[in-house]
């Protein structure tokens, strides 16, 4: 299988107590910040990935977020395009995946097409182009888009962006959202008719039939662990495969882990617990519920079901007061030993057909140290174990680069990994 | 008198038949169509008083409709929702009906009355949305993504008084807490559609081809849309009246029923 290093860029000294006071997105306050400890935070995020890509993970993984003190990633080419060039100079085989710029906040989707393509093509044709429809924070308070058009933009933005990247003349968009008279992208992806796409949700039957009838790539992104409403979607998602007679590839499968690794199972809690927390209770758990739907984001049915069904599946509504232990007992973190973490992955690995693997290693206030320990310790003593899981069943990646150019501008053709 | 107006159903399909707008239609009289506010059309003891002198016509605006979210779809963009409800008008056969909108309604009713200034005969406005001012903006951003709890200190004087309590009261039934809460969210994403993140459309620069008699009312308490406005409209609209309303919020019909009415009837009946 393919493990991806994913990391988040948050700030990593929120004053303590933060959540009573705050939210994490939209209207985090800015006089909490120390400028010092902000380059800091946004330049460890990028060397951490570096340290990934040099420790032998396949690919690295970047978020969009606006307005948000959690993950400061408003335009996650940018950063991604550092570590595209550092991995280049380097001679690494690292594929950049984007999951990626919100199709659905986006004002300009033709720039989304462009930076993407150009990701392409300074990676060597290294990109996985993540498709979101994008938060509804995101969408509908930050970029202040009605909530009832997120969708219907975001399905309008895909299309024009795939066709830009391969159309070979210029061409006119009358689209409903964007009109353009000559769409003509300088320059066009390496990776023809267009790089992988992944398709990060959280397993809406909508969503799902979607990717299957394009035949994109799945990204179950839930912060809520394989445990708690894993077996729900994975198994849904499986069964709407067979039914639109998609075959059971892993590799179509992408799937978001929290992991801290230490020499023991003990140092493990003792190092990562107070860092894993302020994830959860300081950043994705200060994340106001009514800014994940604002009304219109979300069909009047869903909405009803979630409420009969008595709140909304997984930890996302209690992640704010979870313990540690409620957090490693449902695996939302994954926090151990290497044998103990590489144990709890490979098994729902293997029972959920997950093919892509995508492991946040960095979380909350987690120096840089202690995350490249992470890193480091990931890839040397679990990351073996995990990647020859599929190889018996003998699947071809359809959703990973062709990576045809070289890592390195000097070294010739061909000697990426297909 | 509340309660006792029969309400029935009528359908009009409009925009070359790509859309079917339902209207509740109920009472006795001149005709008067009613545009209700963000969260929907609810049919409450101030549209039965309306209904013992008038025949009210209270469209509910597209998408709001039990069983027909993706209606809303159909309307693109403001304009083509005014042309909707213009055509509804005539679909009707009303022949110069009163307009009566209410805070997103009202901004939907002035702007009718200033796109086809012979459309109404008689224009009343509520605490309508449409126009903005830096010095005093409009919350609704902060109402609609934020906690419901919340609601009625945007919308009534008192936030713990009885209009308050009646007003956000949930289903008698437990079991239709959830539809209905379901129902009332989408109905605010379809009104939003044309008013996110502030509802100005450009109004302000149109109010002055208002031709019909119309009357402006407002709580002075409004924390939703601030009373600052209602000076504006009455300055914009030739021969307007403005009328102030003591404790009283955003839901003016709510918090202060009988001065309402009062204003409202007479206006009417002029």
């Amino acid at each position: 299988m393919k493990v991806s290093l994913f990391e988040q860029v948050p700030y990593r000294y929120l004053p303590a107590g933060f959540e009573d006071q705050y939210s994490s997105a939209v209207t985090p306050p800015y006089h909490i910040v120390d400028p010092a400890r902000m380059q800091e935070s946004v330049f460890s995020a990028y060397a951490e990935l570096v340290h990934g890509a040099r420790a032998g993970f396949d690919g690295i993984v970047v978020t969009e977020h606006s307005q948000s003190s959690y993950d400061m990633s408003p335009n996650p080419t940018l950063l991604a395009y550092a570590v595209a060039c550092a991995a280049q100079a380097e001679g690494l085989d690292t594929a950049i995946t984007i999951l990626g710029r919100s199709l659905g906040k986006t004002r300009e989707p033709l720039k989304i097409a462009e930076e993407y393509a150009l990701l392409d093509c300074v990676s060597g044709g290294r990109l996985i182009a993540g498709f979101p429809v994008g938060l509804s924070y995101d969408a509908n308070l930050n970029a202040s888009l009605p909530a009832i058009e997120t969708r219907e933009r975001a399905r309008e933005h895909r299309e024009l962006i795939l066709k830009a990247w391969s159309a070979p003349d210029p061409f006119p968009w009358n689209g409903r959202y964007e009109k353009y008279g000559q769409v003509n992208v300088w320059p066009r992806p390496i990776q023809q008719p267009h790089p992988p796409v992944w398709i990060p949700g959280t397993g809406t039957p909508g969503t799902l039939r979607d990717i299957l009838r394009n035949d994109f790539g799945f990204v179950y992104l839930s912060w809520d662990g394989p445990k708690l409403v894993g077996r729900e979607v994975f198994d849904r998602y499986w069964a709407m495969a067979e039914e639109m007679g998609r075959d059971r590839n892993p590799y179509r499968l992408a799937f978001v882990q929290v992991a801290a690794v230490a020499e023991t199972d003990e140092r493990a809690e003792k190092e990562y617990a107070e860092h894993l927390m302020a994830l959860y209770h300081g950043g994705l758990g200060a994340i106001p519920g009514t800014a994940m739907a604002v009304p219109g984001y979300v069909e009047p049915a869903a909405i009803e079901a979630m409420l009969r069904a008595g709140g909304p599946a997984g930890m996302l509504a209690r992640m704010k007061t979870a313990t540690f232990k409620d957090i490693v007992d449902t695996q939302v973190a994954i926090v151990g030993s290497p044998a103990t973490v590489a144990d709890q992955i490979e098994a729902f690995v293997r029972e959920f057909r997950v093919g892509n693997l995508l492991i946040m290693l960095q979380n909350g206030s987690m120096p840089r140290d202690l995350t490249e320990k992470n890193i480091s310790l990931f890839a040397e003593q679990v990351l073996p174990r995990l990647r020859p899981i599929w190889d018996d069943e003998g699947w071809v990646n359809h959703w990973w680069p062709k990576a045809g150019v070289a890592a390195r501008p000097d070294a010739g053709a061909g000697e990426g990994e297909a | 008198m509340a309660g006792d107006a029969v309400v029935r159903d009528e359908t009009v399909d409009v925009g070359d038949g790509r859309l079917r707008l339902h209207v509740k239609v109920a009472g006795n009289g001149p005709p008067l169509v009613y545009l209700h506010p963000l969260f929907g059309l609810a049919w409450d003891p101030f549209l039965d008083k309306l209904a013992t002198r008038h025949t009210v016509y209270a469209p509910e605006h597209p998408g709001t409709s039990p069983g027909e979210p993706r209606a809303i779809d159909q309307v693109q963009t403001f304009w083509e929702l005014l042309l909707c409800y213009e055509e509804l008008v005539r679909g009707l056969g009303l022949d110069r009906p009163a307009a009566l909108g209410q805070s997103y309604g009202g901004m939907v009713a002035a702007d009718l009355a200033a796109n086809f200034p012979p459309l109404f005969s008689r224009l009343v406005l509520l605490s309508p949305f449409g126009l903005w001012r830096d010095d005093a903006p409009i919350p609704l951003m902060e109402m609609v993504a934020g906690p419901p709890e919340d609601l009625p200190k945007y919308l009534f004087a008192d936030p713990h008084g009885d209009a308050a309590r009646a007003a956000m009261a949930p289903p008698e039934d437990p079991a239709l807490i959830p539809a209905a809460i379901a129902q009332q969210a989408w109905n605010v994403g379809c009104t939003t559609k044309f008013a996110w993140p502030i509802a100005d459309h450009g109004l302000g620069r149109r109010l002055h081809r208002v031709a019909a008699p119309t009357l402006v009312a407002w709580g002075r308490q409004d924390a939703l849309a601030p009373v600052a406005y209602a000076a504006q409209f009455g300055r914009s609209i030739a021969g307007s009246r403005v009328e102030i309303i003591d404790d009283c919020g955003h839901v003016v019909q709510a918090d202060q029923p009988e001065a309402v009415w009062t204003l409202v009837s007479a206006f009417l009946a002029e």
